[in-house]
């Protein structure tokens, strides 16, 4: 981001010192105003959310929602360790709602946990390509957002965004599982080709 | 359809609160205690947004955004995307306050129920960023794989968003 960032601000403002530049702070202040709207749009739509997730955490219904995810993350992420099942669990429950801020400290939670586990390359990955595909229930932010530049229907989009987060989730995890069956396949055939002396003490690496 | 929708977000609010009064929580202090949490949360990113959104002004005031679009949009348009989305496709899975500031810049300019702005919230509410997640989740890992996990996410990524658009027209 900091390369990006450098190179198109140098670049954009030189541009800039040809044609207008007077243009230059023009812009400048104009986009920091945007930032600072977009921000008020934000806070308010953050607070009802966050407090609402407040509200679940002191009526216990955050601890439900993890219990019933458990196991099936157990499952997909082939562990059998509460606190990991715990912080996946609670990481996806947050991001289905659409509160992806919110779930990226339990998200890096996860992931140290995952790293300890048996299928750690697999599990890291999956959990990866789950969050970064998102899986979201109710886009909240957009729908804050829309509804404060006067949309009619603000809501509109939560089906089609389901369908297409469903689609890309569906897709990433189904990469996932075919791009680890390939490499534990070659692996196992390279272990079995190559070394077969050494095979008998490197038990089982291959069907990691 | 959307009627059922919009009923979603109340009817969670109301279920929610129903039963915390039930579990005998103090429902007004949790929720402005959580509403609290919100400015800080704001802030921190404040500096973000405000950053990417001052680049992409100077972006388009210097003409190199057109100039960028009009090279790109043979291949978008290919896909079936409309170019206007483009830089939000560009910006997504960098930055997460980036591109929120690209989306709303998409809203305010064709408004809030077109179909390119429609588009551009269906890929962003469907979306992650990609490689800031990436660079956080898998930074202190000892095992990792992440090459091949981001490419998987990319392509992903690509083609939810040609689906998005597909099922825009539609919905």
């Amino acid at each position: 981001m900091n390369i990006i960032f450098t190179y198109l601000f140098i670049i954009a403002t030189a541009i800039l010192l040809f044609i207008n530049p007077d243009l230059f702070l023009k812009s400048v202040l104009s986009g920091a105003s945007k930032g600072a709207t977009l921000c008020l749009a934000l806070v308010s739509s953050y607070a009802i959310w966050l407090g609402l997730i407040r509200v679940w955490e002191e009526s216990g219904i955050s601890k439900k929602i993890s219990k019933l995810l458990s196991p099936l993350v157990k499952r997909v992420f082939k562990t059998k360790d509460e606190e990991t099942a715990c912080a996946i669990s609670m990481n996806l429950s947050i991001n289905l709602l659409g509160m992806g801020g919110a779930a990226t400290p339990y998200g890096i939670k996860a992931c140290q946990l995952l790293d300890k586990t048996d299928f750690a390359e697999y599990a890291s990955a999956m959990f990866f390509v789950i969050n970064a595909t998102s899986i979201q229930l109710l886009p909240t932010a957009i729908v804050g957002v829309r509804a404060s530049l006067g949309s009619i229907s603000p809501a509109d989009i939560i089906l089609p965004s389901i369908l297409t987060s469903a689609f890309s989730t569906f897709l990433g995890i189904s990469l996932t599982m075919l791009y680890f069956k390939i490499i534990s396949r070659t692996r196992q055939v390279n272990s079995a080709r190559l070394i077969p002396l050494k095979k008998l003490k490197m038990n089982g690496a291959g069907t990691r | 359809m959307n009627k059922l929708f919009a009923c979603l977000i109340p009817c969670i609010f109301i279920l929610s609160f129903i039963y915390a009064t039930r579990k005998k929580v103090n429902v007004y202090e949790a929720f402005t205690g959580g509403a609290k949490d919100a400015i800080p949360l704001v802030v921190t990113i404040f500096p973000y947004i405000a950053t990417v959104l001052i680049l992409t002004e100077l972006f388009s005031a210097s003409g190199l955004e057109s100039k960028f679009l009009t090279a790109l949009s043979p291949v978008f348009d290919k896909l079936g995307i409309p170019e206007e989305i483009a830089p939000l496709l560009l910006v997504k899975p960098l930055s997460g306050n980036g591109s929120l500031a690209v989306l709303s810049d998409i809203l305010n300019t064709y408004g809030a129920d077109a179909y390119l702005s429609r588009c551009a919230c269906v890929i962003y509410g469907s979306s992650e960023t990609t490689l800031y997640l990436g660079a956080i989740y898998f930074s202190g890992l000892k095992r990792k794989r992440l090459t091949s996990a981001l490419m998987i996410a990319l392509i992903s990524f690509l083609l939810s968003a040609i689906f998005g658009c597909f099922v825009c027209r539609f919905l």
